[in-house]
């Protein structure tokens, strides 16, 4: 399927909290609790649309024990946009964001956009962690921040598709430089339009949510 | 109490609240409503248990039929052989090979799992007090109170085989046993602990065995030299390092075509074939297949992963190359192959025999031997005192010298690869040849020609052997005092094993504790 571009996310945080099912809520529109269990990395991807373009995001979602850092520590290079997530249930999980923030700071491009995501919204009765300190967390560190839950797909989509808006946003500053491909964005493979003028602003015409 | 203390107490608590909610399986618990998959509607389980949401198609029911006859057929055979497996191994090796090759009946599985890995005979060697409890008795009561991968061993169990039969049901008799067999582990073999995946490996043989006979199956496969998977899981992952090495170059060699094609995409092994060496290809090829590749795996040893890896390569290659983007080759490793191989069980296990035989003939069956030992340094048993990190269940914030080896050896293959696109042509006029023997297979439906005399994979289990009862004089007592002093909270809960009416070591204080605290 053709699109004007194409944008790498990675998924990182602390195993359990929810990254494999905030992914297939994303794609696949369904909460699955049953998910297997990810090892190494897995993928997923989505049409949207932005500013009428349509952009596609390919997606890695990696294993979040400690053993496989060494390991998905090489996905950050190449990606635009990273959701780092956290379960707002497990304090634990929102303790270790300064260690991952670290270390995706260290090992992916400086323009590289991260959404900080408190998963599992839904379990307001078990919750750790407040929203004003995710808030606090990603003031401090110049991050956006949502709260989601992949369980009821409360703010899934947006936290996927603000991030691509972000991005899209430093396109149009200037500030990625589409390219290179190691920051994570490729300009399609849009079929070349008779009257360019039309065709840029144009690309495709698909759904905005079919999944490829 | 310092704060430090209080995070020690509150890890504890934790612990000792997931131990007793396996302890106490589906009774008296609340379990939440998310935790059990809802399978109100699904149609049919499979002959291995796995159960299917979706409509199978009619050619699934018509394998699985043509499956059970042919089974049906060789019972008695097999039966035979099982009965007099000593003699048969020695005496008859070939034909032992050659009807595992053919395919293990589902019935007898099991019998022959214990037999390659030579799980009675770890099982039954004799204790000194017939009072004591076993090893595994002893490991699981240790990983109780000790055991730091608790957490993460509860977490995985949680999403693992949901939609099997057994595991399907939260704190089911098989995830208790899945959950007792791991946290022993994680104390018999403290070097390495647990690592995500050797839960799919411990699930996959709990389907056929006990939860004791679990525990030896999956010690042999760590460290018995023949599988060695302890090396895929430690630190660093060294074993798989080497895999990844020389899976490349296989592919350099017999399929350069692809390898350019998939360097093309930016599609590194490790990406694709991770799964494939960590988990012995479970929910990467169909469940019938990957059960006929562990038999074969069983038998022949290691040797089996890089050959299969190269095997579904070469199988479908062609389709393949015909793919325009990245996300389209990761969707059909990832899911596609999973869902239909695209070839019958017989097909890829013939073409496997093949593979075999080519990788030997280059010498590229096995990565080039580690410098490091990839084995347990420590004797099995012995306990080795975690990093505070561990004990609070925190992640640590150092990287080691052999993590960050790890990334820039993965960063610069993926580089390498990008570069090395030109090198792979000279190989590409021997593709074609390689794709040609793929095709004439096809016409290949005899009997099997089992030629490789060289295959001398005596099956030798001295080594876990000695382990085993090297640890039988290992005492529990060597734990240090202050071991237990961390673990003042509740002990007397854990204290005691009572051997019951069956002759079974019980955890009976503990459970009756548990429902007293759920009640």
């Amino acid at each position: 399927m053709s699109y004007a571009y194409l944008f790498k996310y990675i998924i990182i945080g602390d195993t359990g909290v929810g990254k494999s099912c905030l992914l297939l809520q994303f794609t696949d529109k369904r909460f699955q609790p049953v998910h297997d269990l990810t090892i190494g990395v897995e993928f997923g991807a989505r049409m949207i649309t932005i500013d009428g373009k349509q952009i596609k995001l390919q997606i890695w979602d990696t294993a979040g024990q400690e053993a496989f850092r060494s390991i998905t520590r090489s996905y950050y290079r190449g990606a635009a946009g990273a959701l780092l997530v956290y379960d707002i249930t497990r304090r634990e999980t929102f303790n270790h964001l300064t260690t991952w923030l670290e270390d995706a700071r260290q090992h992916s491009n400086s323009n590289m956009v991260i959404m900080l995501i408190g998963n599992k919204s839904d379990l307001e009765s078990r919750r750790e962690v407040k929203k004003e300190e995710g808030e606090a967390f990603a003031r401090e560190h110049g991050l956006v921040f949502m709260e989601t839950s992949a369980r009821t797909a409360a703010n899934v989509e947006e936290a996927f598709i603000n991030t691509a808006k972000e991005i899209y946003e430093k396109i149009q500053e200037g500030v990625f430089d589409i390219n290179n491909e190691a920051n994570g964005i490729k300009i399609g493979t849009v079929s070349t339009p008779t009257n360019p003028s039309i065709g840029s602003n144009l690309p495709g015409g698909q759904s905005s949510n079919s999944c490829c | 109490m310092s704060e430090f203390q209080e995070q020690l107490l509150h890890a504890d608590e934790e612990r000792i609240k997931i131990c007793r909610k396996y302890l106490s399986g589906r009774n008296n618990q609340i379990i939440d409503q998310w935790e059990d998959p809802d399978f109100g509607l699904y149609y049919k389980i499979d002959r291995y248990g796995f159960i299917h949401t979706d409509k199978l198609s009619r050619d699934f029911d018509e394998q699985e039929r043509k499956e059970k006859e042919v089974e049906i057929q060789r019972a008695q055979k097999w039966l035979k052989m099982v009965k007099n497996w000593n003699k048969f191994k020695e005496t008859n090796r070939e034909k032992l090979q050659r009807r595992i090759y053919k395919g293990v009946p589902d019935k007898l599985r099991r019998s022959i799992w214990l037999k390659l890995l030579n799980i009675e005979n770890q099982m039954s060697q004799p204790s000194d007090n017939k009072n004591e409890p076993s090893i595994y008795n002893k490991m699981l009561l240790l990983g109780f109170k000790y055991s730091t991968e608790v957490r993460q061993i509860d977490n995985d169990i949680n999403r693992c085989f949901r939609d099997h039969e057994y595991f399907r049901e939260r704190y089911s008799t098989k995830q208790q046993q899945l959950f007792n067999v791991l946290v022993a582990y994680s104390m018999y073999n403290m070097e390495l602990g647990y690592c995500q995946g050797m839960s799919t490996i411990t699930a996959v043989l709990l389907i056929y065995l006990d939860e004791e006979e679990a525990f030896w199956a999956l010690n042999t496969l760590m460290i018995d030299k023949k599988f060695a998977m302890h090396g895929l899981y430690i630190v660093g992952f060294p074993k798989l390092m080497r895999y990844l090495a020389n899976h490349d170059k296989i592919l350099t060699k017999f399929l350069p075509k692809l390898k350019k094609f998939l360097d093309k995409h930016n599609m590194d092994s490790v990406l694709y074939s991770l799964k494939w060496f960590f988990v012995i290809f479970v929910e990467r090829i169909p469940f019938s297949l990957c059960l006929r590749i562990w038999d074969i795996f069983f038998l022949e040893g290691e040797r089996v992963l890089p050959a299969m890896a190269y095997t579904i390569l070469k199988l479908h290659s062609t389709k393949l190359l015909k793919f325009k983007d990245m996300d389209a080759i990761t969707d059909y490793f990832q899911y596609k192959l999973h869902k239909n191989f695209g070839y019958t069980d017989n097909f890829v296990i013939k073409t496997l025999e093949i593979s075999l035989n080519e990788l030997r003939t280059r010498k590229m069956d096995l990565p080039p031997p580690s410098d490091n030992i990839e084995l347990p340094k420590c004797e099995l048993g012995t306990f080795i005192e975690p990093t505070i990190e561990k004990k609070l269940g925190l992640r640590s914030s150092c990287f080691s010298d052999t993590e960050k080896n790890v990334t820039d050896l993965v960063i610069a293959r993926s580089e390498e690869n990008g570069n090395s696109l030109d090198v792979i042509d000279e190989n590409l006029a021997d593709e074609m040849s390689n794709l040609n023997t793929v095709t004439n297979i096809s016409d290949y439906e005899g009997e099997l020609s089992y030629m490789d005399d060289d295959l001398d994979d005596e099956i030798t289990y001295t080594n876990s052997h000695q382990n085993r009862k090297s640890l039988t004089c290992t005492s529990i007592t060597s734990i240090s005092e202050d071991r237990r002093s961390i673990s003042t909270l509740n002990q007397q809960n854990f204290e005691e094993i009572v051997k019951d009416d069956d002759g079974e070591y019980r955890f009976k204080e503990l459970i009756s504790n548990s429902i007293d605290c759920n009640t």
